[in-house]
This record gives structure tokens, C-alpha cells and sequence, in this order.
């Protein structure tokens, strides 16, 4: 009996042909291939003339880059952060790892199906790559050659990582809140340090460089011809560097997994709960706690809508110690951040510290109200808890409000946590006060947005996951995608275009009243709010419709 | 005053051209507990939604406590604990604060629920969880606060999808002693269930769906006798030689229709009969009169499993 190995891997196979199987691998195939396309037709020469310095192909190269990269960053974590822990709850990893297959051809199967599902994501993109290779001034061996394997780097990292966090992790909804979570501290905050401080020496700079290279930003910039931006704000690293790291974080996170990767693992008591009284817990505790998790919780008291406060306790998150640790870490960094700009640690103006507060709260807002909102309904009908509340006498509209104010109410209180901030920003500068106020109206919009858009897709789901997963493509979409959009504002896309793709972005509505850079010719405010409130109102409409129809008699 | 609660009169449930559901009509009285029958699919889950109130039926009326399940839905689901097949749990939550939940949805007020959360729980022996997670409980566990959950707004009818699956047989038992205990309070009892041993040793009545049609229905006793009309008799000789023999004499005592099985290794003889007890009387006193050593004349006993079988086996 032959033993599986590399290359005969059942695990690849299998993985590969399910996913294939899927129409959903092929819409976003086809989605990338039309995206890459349609930038190259835009720009593509209709005159017969010369353009002898080749700037047409770089500006479509660049925004091309930019949009394959973050389909992989959106589609690429979302599988692998599912694969472990969802084969762990149906029990069928236990029947893998008591098989001969050793952990690793496990670990190897898993690892390379993703890869290569990335790799066909971005290979319908290279006839458009090449279509700017053809326009002249990019070359194969300094712009096609690095993007791919840049590309192909990002897929092996994005795809270890969601392996690793999954073989963490004790839900799919947690390990893909923590693999999205852990994306966005790689993609961006690597390069905060650099960015925000301004250039440093000695241990710490080289600390803050080597950092940056855990981001593909540095590495698509140098690609893209726009290395003197990253020069600028004190990145010197680019895509070798980028690929140094991917290699050894790959290898880091492999052999973490296939460590972990064990038939004890699955050998863990379940938590069955323990309740404290308050009056005996020690001063540690009541510190880091403040509000003890682990107290005995009151009835639901009548003027609380009962499915609200479920949803609340019955996610780790939703319990009061978490909101409130993430609540005063976010006021700290709001305050952190104004106090820095007025003393004059840092040379911003108020429009650059308001610019950074606001990306910190969409960012906020994108990591953690997919994974709150695309569970509110579908983890119910998969749990069965769908069930039992239609046969009670709660209406479906009560049902609808509990879920959605539960979330809501989650991401309005982090908004909340960044008002020191802006209270602030508003004592050293008085008249941007009427800024702020549009600020968080747009932010408010925003919010709405994220709980509505996300628990409409929920409501459309089977599975939590697949609505996680969802969730975080449709509003990075939205948010991420309109802002590529904004950065190839000029070439390929003219300014009317780029304002109207933004009006669809509450986030870009706000950088834009606050003047952030880049932003300061759009007039964005009120379009943008009756554009977000029209996206929000739909989605409601669509929301009440579907929830009607879940819960009326067959 | 009839003391029927539950009844459904030609109930009928079509998806399209397959018909879940033919032509239901079953009764249930006040304190008694019935046993619902059937293989997968046979229409019993179909039939449980449009009682609940999660179904409309197509033709055909199901009411509880004289309220129209189908036309008024809401009142229906203050008359009926329902607990499906899947318990529903809720992660990160202890058994009290989702009892204290499910108390909130019914409507229960706050200054009432304590007091009844307290009650349901000394009912079905769950207090000692109270400050356990949900999730973290056993199968028997979960299925007791399920049904602690379906007891929270003291409903007239409790229909239960197979409480006793996968529960082992403590947590079985248990489970019985529980229902009888309901079902002596006056609550009315919808069970399902595959055990059906389990089942014969509760219900009052029995209702055998296969293929959503009524095949039996009636106390378990009258289910026993219209599809089991024939018993088995089985006689057991002191010796193997004596066998033959008493296939010989049998041979010529018994009718056509009672087919005569021998099994050697168990020195026993087996055929069915409808005779009288007088008539097998008359049967023993000629085998004993043959001088045949019988040590053994018994009633093979027929159970609900024949009855279901008798019927399933048709389909």
C-alpha cells in the first residue's frame, strides 16, 4: 500500500477539485480578468502616435498591480482560515490525522490547493499585464517577473497565515476575524512605525525597516515605478526584501502549523464554565477585567430588546470587557495621535492627524463589522436557533432590530472611542468644528453601512463562514476598491469618474472634508451621505424583505 | 366539554406534485402522550411544522386547544413547547442565562422569570447546570434543557422530535420518567422517536405514518391487535429425537395457513396462529397425549417494532 506523499497528495486533489468545483472560484476569475481588461482598454492607444516616454502602459501597469494584489488579499485568506478549524468541527481532521497521512503532506495538500487557486486567480490577469508590456516601457525582468513573484509570495504568506490561525482557532468566524486582523496589521501598520514617526536611527530604524518588509506595499511600489513615494515617508526596502520575508515567514508559520497539526490537539476539555463573585475576585482581576466576564448575568430587564442582548453574550466580543478594553484603546490612540501633532513631535497638520483617525476607525469598522454582522442570521439557521425563534411569538421585525443594534451598537461604540480625538483637534483648531461633525455624520453613515450591508449577506448565507467570507470581499470592495479607483485618479480614470466612484465610499467622504491629501479637490459631502444613506435604505429594504421571509410558514 | 387538545382532520401538505402529507386525521386528549411513528421522510417533521405553526397545510385543518394552527400562529406558539431535533445552542452562553432568554421572547415578565427559570429547571434536574455553558453540556444534558425551555411558558402541548436520540440509556430512562411525569401534570405530549420499545412504554396512543399516510392509529394495544392480528407460539422439547416426532404430529393438527418452522439447535418448534386460548389448549393436550417431552408452550410477544414493520414493510 503505497503511503501518500507530495506528489501523489489526496489532500491536494481533493481540495483543488472541490474548490473548482465552485462557481464562486470562477466569478472571481472572471471578475479579475474583467477588472484587469477593462484598465488596459481604457488606456490603450487609439491615436497613431508615440508616447516616447511610455508613461500610458505604467499608469495602467501600476493600478492593474494594485487591483490583483488586493484580490488576493481579499480572497486569497479566506479558504485557509476556514480549512483547519471547519474540518476540526466536523470531525473529519481527526480521521485525517489517524490516517497514515503524515501531518505534513496534510499541512502540504492544504497549503498548496490554496496557492494554487491564487496563482490561476492572478494568471487571468497576465494577459493584461502583458497587453501593457506590449505598450512599451515596462520591462519583463524589472516590472512583469517581480509583480509575479511578488504575487506569488503574497499567496504562499496569506495562505500559511490562514492555515496557522485556523489551527488556533475554536470557531471559523474567530479565525477569520483574526486572519482578516492579522492581514491589515501586515498590509498596513507594518509600515505605521516608518510612516508616522518619521525617520529614525540606529536599532529602531532598523527595527521600523525590517517591519515594512512584512508589507507588499513597498515591494508593488518599487515595481510600479513609484518608489520615490515610499522614499519619501522613509521606506527604503522593495520586492526582493519583500520576498526574503515571505519565504521565512511561510517557513515560520508552515512548521508552527504542522507542529500543532496533532490528533491531541483535538484533546482539550470543553470550557464548561465557571461563575465568580465579584466580592471574592482579587484586585487583578476586577483591574483587568473592570466588568468580570465570568459574573452571574441578570435577567434581560423589559426595556431591552432580548435578542440584542443575546447577541451580545453570546460572542466573546460582544461581552462588556472586551468592548470596553477595545473602547479606551481606541480613545488612547485618538488622544495619543492629536497630542503628538500639537506638540510637534511630528510635522501634520490637523487634516493629517484626522486623516489617520479616520482610516483607524474604517479600519476598525472593516475588521470587525463583517465578522459581527455576517453572523447575526446565518450562524442562527446553522446553529438552529433560526428555528426556535420562529416558534416563539417574537416578531420578526423585533428579531431583525435586536440583531442589528447589537451590531450597531458595538461599532458606534468604538467610533465613540476616537471622540477625545476629534474634541481635541477641535480645542487647538475651532474652525474645523463644522468638519468633525460632517466627519462623523460620514462615519456614522459608514457604520450603518458595514451592519447593514454585512447582515444582508448573512441573511443570503448557508454557512457563517461563507458569509464571513463574503462580507469582508462585498465591503472591501466597496471601501478598498473605490479607493484604488482614487489612485488612479488622472491616468486611467478622469476626476468625474473617480468622485462618482467615491460617493459610493462614506470613508472617502470623510478624508475629503477633512482635506486629507489626495482628497482636497473632491466635494464629496452631501452626495456622498444621500448616496451612502440610499446604499443603506436599499440594503434595509432587501434585509426586512428576507427576514420576512425566514421567518413567515412555509 | 371535549377534551380533545390536539387534532388534525384530512391534513394535507403538497410541495409542488409530491405530496408530504395525505389526508391526516388523528385526535389527542388531554394528559396523554402520542407516540408519532414513521420511517425518514415518512411525514412526521411535515407534521409537527404545521402543529408548531412553521407550516401551512394545503387542504385539510390542524388545531390545538380549538385554535387554528394555520390561522393563528401566534396564539399557537404560546400553546406549544416545541423542541426539534436540533437543541440550538447558543455559544458562551450558561443554561440560565438561555432559559432566561427564551423566557424574554415568550413574553415572560421580568418578575415572573426568575421564579419559573427556578421552576423549570427543579423540574427536569438541571439546576446544578444553571452556570454552565450551553455548548459545553452533554447530549442527555442538552436534550433536559431543552425540554426545560419548552416547559418555560407552562404551554398546553409539548411536542418533542426524538428527545431520546443518542441519549444512553440512563439519560434514556431519565427521560422517560420525565415525560410520564409531564404527562401526569396534563400536559399533552407529541412524541417521536426510532426507539420505539421506548415509545410502547409511554404513549397512551400511537399514530404510524409511512409515506405521509395514517397507516394505524389508536392505543398502543388496538396498533397491536389490527396489524398484528396473528401470534406466534413457539414449543420447546426436552430432546432432539423427539423433533421429528413432533413435526409429525403437528403436521397433522395444524391448518395450512400455520406454517410450522423448526430450528434444531434450539430443540424448538414455531408457527402462527389465530386460535382461541381454549383451542390451544386442545393443541397441548394431544402433543402431551403423542407423549412428546414438551418443557415449553409459549406466546412469542409481538411490540410496536412487528407493528411498524408490518406496515413499513409494505411501502
Amino acid at each position: 500500500m503505497n503511503s501518500p506523499s507530495l506528489l501523489n497528495n489526496p489532500i491536494l486533489q481533493r481540495e483543488l477539485t472541490s474548490r473548482l468545483r465552485s462557481p464562486k472560484a470562477l466569478i472571481a476569475m472572471a471578475l479579475v480578468a474583467i477588472v484587469s481588461c477593462t484598465l488596459v482598454l481604457m488606456r490603450w492607444p487609439r491615436e497613431a502616435t508615440i508616447d516616447l516616454v511610455s508613461q500610458g502602459s505604467i499608469q495602467v501597469f501600476r493600478p492593474v498591480a494594485y487591483a490583483i494584489a488586493i484580490a488576493i488579499m481579499m480572497l486569497t485568506p479566506a479558504f485557509p482560515a476556514t480549512a483547519i478549524v471547519s474540518e476540526r468541527k466536523k470531525g473529519t481532521l481527526v480521521l485525517m490525522l489517524n490516517s497514515p497521512t503524515p501531518p505534513w503532506v496534510i499541512y502540504i495538500g492544504k497549503l498548496l490547493a490554496n496557492v494554487l487557486l491564487s496563482v490561476l486567480l492572478f494568471s487571468v490577469s497576465l494577459p493584461a499585464i502583458f497587453a501593457c508590456y506590449a505598450m512599451g516601457g515596462i520591462s519583463i525582468a524589472g516590472n512583469v517577473l517581480p509583480l509575479v513573484l511578488v504575487f506569488l509570495g503574497m499567496a504562499f504568506q496569506y495562505s500559511a497565515l490562514g492555515l496557522w490561525v485556523s489551527s488556533r482557532s475554536q470557531s471559523i468566524d474567530a479565525s477569520l476575524r483574526w486572519t482578516y486582523g492579522i492581514l491589515l496589521c501586515l498590509v498596513v501598520l507594518s509600515i505605521g512605525p516608518t510612516v508616522l514617526v518619521g525617520k529614525l536611527s540606529g536599532l529602531k530604524a532598523w527595527i521600523a525597516q525590517a517591519m515594512t518588509t512584512l508589507s507588499p506595499i513597498p515591494a508593488l511600489q518599487q515595481i510600479t515605478g513609484a518608489q520615490g513615494q515610499s522614499q519619501a515617508i522613509g521606506i527604503g526596502t522593495g520586492w526582493i526584501e519583500f520576498l526574503i520575508m515571505c519565504a521565512v515567514s511561510t517557513l515560520g508559520l508552515a512548521l508552527a502549523t504542522v507542529y500543532k497539526l496533532h490528533p491531541t490537539m483535538m484533546d482539550r476539555a470543553r470550557d464548561a464554565g465557571k461563575v465568580i463573585d465579584p466580592k471574592q475576585s482579587s484586585w487583578l482581576r476586577r483591574l483587568s477585567y473592570l466588568v468580570d466576564p465570568n459574573r452571574r448575568k441578570s435577567g434581560i430587564p423589559f426595556w431591552l430588546n432580548p435578542v440584542m442582548v443575546k447577541e451580545f453574550r453570546t460572542r466573546k466580543f460582544g461581552r462588556l470587557h472586551w468592548l470596553l478594553r477595545l473602547v479606551a484603546g481606541g480613545a488612547i490612540v485618538s488622544i495619543l495621535l492629536t497630542v503628538v501633532a500639537a506638540t510637534g513631535t511630528v510635522n501634520w497638520g490637523v487634516d493629517r492627524i484626522a486623516s489617520s483617525m479616520v482610516l483607524m476607525q474604517i479600519g476598525f469598522l472593516l475588521l470587525l463589522g463583517p465578522s459581527l454582522g455576517a453572523n447575526l442570521i446565518a450562524s442562527e439557521v446553522e446553529s438552529g436557533g433560526w428555528q426556535l425563534m420562529r416558534a416563539s411569538p417574537i416578531s420578526p421585525w423585533r428579531i431583525l432590530s435586536g440583531k442589528l443594534l447589537s451590531t450597531f451598537l458595538t461599532l458606534l461604540l468604538l467610533l465613540m472611542a476616537t471622540l477625545p480625538g476629534y474634541v481635541m483637534m477641535s480645542y487647538i483648531q475651532p474652525a474645523i468644528g463644522g468638519q468633525v461633525s460632517n466627519v462623523i455624520i460620514s462615519l456614522l453613515i459608514a457604520t450603518a453601512m458595514v451592519t447593514i450591508l454585512s447582515a444582508c449577506v448573512s441573511a443570503y448565507s448557508k454557512t457563517s463562514a461563507a458569509a464571513t467570507a463574503a462580507s469582508y470581499a462585498v465591503l472591501l470592495f466597496l471601501f478598498a476598491g473605490t479607493l484604488l479607483i482614487w489612485l488612479g485618479r488622472g491616468n486611467p480614470f478622469g476626476p468625474v469618474f473617480v468622485e462618482r466612484a467615491l460617493l459610493l465610499n462614506p470613508a472617502a467622504t470623510a478624508l475629503a472634508e477633512m482635506k486629507a491629501p489626495g482628497f482636497e479637490t473632491f466635494q464629496l459631502i452631501p452626495n456622498g451621505w444621500y448616496v451612502g444613506l440610499s446604499i443603506c435604505a436599499a440594503g434595509l429594504v432587501i434585509l426586512i424583505l428576507r427576514i420576512a421571509r425566514l421567518t413567515r410558514a412555509e | 366539554m371535549s377534551d380533545t387538545v390536539v387534532e388534525t382532520t384530512n391534513l394535507t401538505k403538497s410541495y409542488g406534485d409530491f405530496t408530504a402529507l395525505s389526508d391526516l386525521s388523528i385526535h389527542v386528549n388531554r394528559g396523554q402522550i402520542l407516540g408519532f411513528i414513521g420511517p425518514n421522510g415518512a411525514g412526521k417533521t411535515t407534521t409537527i411544522k404545521i402543529l408548531v405553526g412553521l407550516s401551512k397545510p394545503t387542504s385539510g385543518t390542524a388545531t390545538i386547544a380549538g385554535v387554528d394552527c394555520s390561522q393563528n400562529a401566534s396564539k399557537i406558539k404560546r400553546l406549544v413547547g416545541y423542541m426539534p431535533d436540533k437543541f440550538g445552542s447558543y455559544d458562551n452562553m450558561r443554561v440560565h442565562e438561555y432559559l432566561d432568554f427564551f423566557g424574554a421572547i415568550f413574553g415572560i415578565p421580568g418578575s415572573q422569570r426568575k421564579a419559573r427559570i427556578q421552576e423549570v429547571m427543579e423540574t427536569t434536574s438541571t439546576t446544578y447546570m444553571q452556570d454552565r455553558f450551553v455548548e459545553s453540556l452533554s447530549h442527555g444534558m442538552q436534550q433536559r434543557v431543552g425540554i426545560a425551555r419548552t416547559l418555560l411558558h407552562d404551554p398546553e402541548v409539548l411536542i418533542l422530535d426524538e428527545p431520546a436520540n443518542g441519549l444512553d440509556p440512563k439519560a434514556r430512562i431519565e427521560m422517560r420518567q420525565l415525560l410520564l411525569q409531564l404527562a401526569s401534570r396534563g400536559k399533552t405530549l407529541i412524541v417521536t422517536s426510532h426507539i420505539l420499545p421506548e415509545l410502547a412504554r409511554i404513549c397512551n396512543v400511537v399514530a404510524i405514518v409511512t409515506a405521509g399516510k395514517l397507516r394505524a392509529f389508536g392505543s398502543v394495544d388496538e396498533v397491536m391487535s389490527s396489524l398484528c392480528p396473528q401470534r406466534s407460539y413457539e414449543i420447546q422439547l426436552a430432546s432432539a429425537a423427539h423433533l421429528e416426532q413432533a413435526e409429525q404430529v403437528l403436521g397433522k393438527l395444524l391448518l395450512e395457513s400455520e406454517v410450522l418452522t423448526s430450528s434444531p439447535a434450539e430443540l424448538t418448534l414455531r408457527f402462527p396462529t389465530v386460535r382461541t386460548e381454549p383451542e390451544l389448549a386442545e393443541l397441548l393436550h394431544q402433543l402431551v397425549a403423542a407423549k412428546l417431552p414438551v418443557t415449553q408452550f409459549r406466546e412469542l410477544t409481538s411490540d410496536l417494532e412487528d407493528a411498524f414493520l408490518s406496515v413499513a414493510g409494505k411501502d
